[in-house]
């Protein structure tokens, strides 16, 4: 049960390479905050200067109030799971377990039962004689995890713990690490640069890039309200359509007018991007906003390039210009390729951005 | 009529070439080991007779005549089948003292006196006495006595010093050139190999000058430093690439969950390196104990086991059984020792070597 509060956080790595740059955020109790962002975002940094292994070049962090940013790991009262679980090959699981606990000089009984109990919520509770060269990847993972819960953290760090797993074990093991959170109700710090993790996973998540936050917002933010052209393309799959258009005022009325096609904007949109000073501007719709409609109701036609179905739906890629704009569709009617499809937006799910500063508008 | 397989000739001489081989290999590393672990416990009459004998005789067989000088000693051979007389004397004392020594069957005075009495009355008498396999060894320890034993101790002390001072630099600056980036590290971890170039009998004069001016020439301390110097630059390259090999996360996850630094080095990344620190013990261990040159020049009255057994094998040309004995000597410790170590250098956990 803890906050963890970082006060423009940067750290230089020599004179040259900046891995965070003025990194501010204030996580509350229990939240589970999602940290997400591409390869070499400073995601790991971050988190290593949380925990200690790393010294912040500049800024405060403080967990509940206090400030630790010159404490030494051990004494931070955190715990971590490892991108690469770190289980210790020289201890049998349930050592690997009880080591932090026998260092807290608890015990042998209650470390029993403590190990015990972390292993049965981990499901690893079979395996607590084996060594680690004994188990399979999935299963080291829950031991890291394992590891990590016992202690009852303050403060529970994961770096990627699910990125060495198959598919499947990666969605299982998903579920179980949030019902996990559930039941401890730690303060968790969770890496990742799978953005459908983040999103299944996440009370809030913080968008990283360049060492810097881009966006933080709860799933929902992100993905409906991304901030600006980068979240908009990093989150979902497919991510978000983006076109060219230019911002028409015709006797009163608002519409967009593209190399493609022309669409008159609803009342609400018209409002909100009326006054930009800039007339081109991108539009982002995300995939599932594109409608496949009647002939007389669309905006534009095209003809399908390939569909993938893929089972509850499925996804249309049209081309418009030298664009791919994919488009998700019910699984029926199947649409085959060179079949022409009647296209509008969701006027609701539209997104502007300024064309030169990528800032939604 | 059952099928039968057709021969693949070509895959048969393979075969039979690689086992040709392999025995071949085989024989040509055990059998000097053979002939020298044999002939310490030949006697010397044995050691000197022709063809040699594969096997130490465990009895001797003597027969006792009158003989023109007094006695005439004959002792069995097993290769011609027949009594040899080997001695012709009145001397109980003397003949005692040819069996002991020179037949390594110990019988004593009052024993031959028996035997003597009886050839009153019979013409030959045929007694069979026990060997003493161990003759050479005692003879070893008991001639060179007042040096092996010291020797041996002195030998064993050098050894567990270089081992220390070797591992723990050697240790240290091996786990700082995995660990750490500074500058001129590729240059330093190869010229740690520098000190190795020098022949030891190259440098001698300046070491015994600066041994005798610690005021370590003579003594085992001073030895085991001058052994410890290669031995460092071994120890450095053999750990630096262990402890390579260990993921710092592991450290880190202990940090993580309430260790100190130290402690997580003692509890995590040593016990994982120690098969490497153990090949480096052993490295350590052999050459200090197999170091004979300069132990030689570093020593004048304290000398090191080697040296014992240098000076053995010069000192007794006659007595090849004896050498061989001091060699047994020789290598049984390392044998004993490397045999020890084997286990960590094997270090297993669950099944698979880490
Ligand atoms: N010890 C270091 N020395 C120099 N540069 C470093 C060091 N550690 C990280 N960096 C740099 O800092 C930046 C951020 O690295 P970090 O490991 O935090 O990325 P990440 O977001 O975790 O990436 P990934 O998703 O690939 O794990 C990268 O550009 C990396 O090259
Ligand atoms: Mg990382």
């Amino acid at each position: 049960m803890a906050t963890l509060t970082l006060t423009h956080i940067t750290k230089r790595f020599g004179r040259d390479v900046v891995a965070v740059k003025d990194f501010s955020l204030e996580v509350p109790d229990r939240e589970f905050l999602v940290l997400l962002g591409p390869s070499g975002c400073g995601k790991t940094t971050t988190l290593r200067m949380i925990a200690g292994l790393e010294e912040a070049t500049e800024g405060t962090i403080e967990i509940d109030g206090v400030d630790v940013t010159d404490l030494p790991p051990r004494k931070r009262d955190v715990s971590m799971v490892f991108q690469n679980y770190a289980v210790w090959p020289h201890m049998t699981v349930y050592d690997n377990i009880a080591y932090a606990l026998k260092l807290k000089r608890m015990d042998k009984q209650t470390i029993s039962t403590m190990v015990k109990e972390a292993a049965t919520l981990t499901k690893i509770d079979q395996l607590l004689d084996r060594f680690p060269a004994q188990l399979s990847g999935g299963q080291q993972q829950r031991v890291a995890v394992a590891r990590a819960i016992a202690v009852r953290p303050k403060l529970f760090l994961m770096d990627e713990p699910l990125s060495n797993l198959d598919a499947k074990l990666r969605a299982a093991t998903r579920t179980e690490l949030k019902a996990i959170h559930a039941k401890t109700e730690a303060t968790s710090v969770f890496v990742t640069h799978d953005q459908a993790e983040a999103m299944s996973l996440a009370d809030r998540i913080v968008i990283m890039k360049d060492g810097g936050i881009i966006q933080i917002g709860s799933p929902d933010d992100v993905y409906h309200r991304s901030a600006n052209l980068f979240v908009a393309d990093f989150i979902g799959t497919p991510p978000t359509n983006f076109m060219n258009v230019e911002l028409e005022v015709e006797n009163g009325q608002c519409q967009l007018a593209g190399p493609h096609f022309t669409c008159v904007l609803s009342a609400e949109n018209a409002a909100k991007i009326e006054d930009h000073d800039q007339r081109q501007l991108v539009l982002g719709v995300r995939p599932e906003s594109i409608l496949i409609v009647s002939e007389d109701d669309a905006v534009l036609s095209a003809e399908c390039l390939v569909s993938e179905p893929q089972g509850s739906h499925q996804i249309v890629a049209i081309e418009l210009g030298d664009k791919i704009v994919k488009i998700i569709a019910p699984a029926h009617p199947v649409i085959a390729p060179g079949e022409t499809v009647h296209l509008t937006f969701d006027q609701e799910a539209l997104a502007f951005f300024d064309k030169e500063t990528g800032l939604r508008i | 009529m059952t099928r039968r397989k057709p021969v693949n000739l070509a895959k048969a001489a393979r075969t039979t070439t690689f086992y040709i081989l392999v025995v071949g290999v085989a024989a040509a590393m055990l059998l000097p080991v053979y002939f020298i672990v044999s002939l310490s416990f030949l006697s010397v009459r044995e050691a000197y007779s022709y063809p040699l004998p594969l096997v130490p005789a465990l009895e001797t067989h003597f027969k006792l005549t009158p003989g023109k000088r007094g006695y005439l000693v004959s002792v069995y051979d097993r290769i011609e089948g027949a009594y040899e007389s080997v001695l012709d004397t009145k001397e109980l004392q003397k003949m005692s003292e040819y069996m002991r020594y020179q037949l390594a069957t110990p019988v004593t005075i009052e024993d031959l006196e028996q035997q003597v009495a009886r050839l009153e009355t019979e013409d030959e008498v045929y007694f069979t006495r026990r060997r003493n396999l161990l003759a050479n060894y005692q003879t070893f320890f008991g001639v060179a006595g007042y040096n092996a034993v010291p020797a041996l101790i002195r030998s064993l002390q050098i050894c567990a010093l270089t081992i220390v001072i070797s591992l723990s630099i050697g240790g240290m600056a091996g786990y700082a050139f995995a660990r750490y980036v500074f500058k001129g590290k590729d240059l330093l971890k190869f010229s740690v190999l520098f000190v190795r170039m020098y022949p030891g009998v190259a440098i001698a004069l300046p070491m015994i000058k600066i041994l005798a001016n610690m005021n370590f020439y003579d003594r085992p301390i001073g030895l085991s430093l001058v052994y410890s110097i290669g031995n460092i630059a071994l120890t450095v390259w053999i750990t630096a690439s262990i402890f390579m090999g260990i993921p710092e996360s592991l450290e880190e996850a202990a940090q993580v969950f309430g260790a100190s630094k130290a402690r997580a080095f003692l509890r995590i990344t040593l016990p994982l390196a120690l098969p490497g620190l153990a090949a480096a013990a052993m490295y350590a261990f052999l050459g200090a104990w197999n170091e004979t040159v300069a132990a030689i020049i570093l020593t004048t009255f304290n000398p090191t086991f080697s040296v014992v057994v240098f000076q053995t094998v010069l000192g007794s040309v006659g007595q090849v059984n004896l050498a061989a004995a001091g060699g047994m000597a020789m290598a049984l410790p390392a044998v004993i020792f490397t045999f020890f170590i084997r286990r960590y250098i094997h270090q297993m956990w669950g099944g698979v070597t880490v």
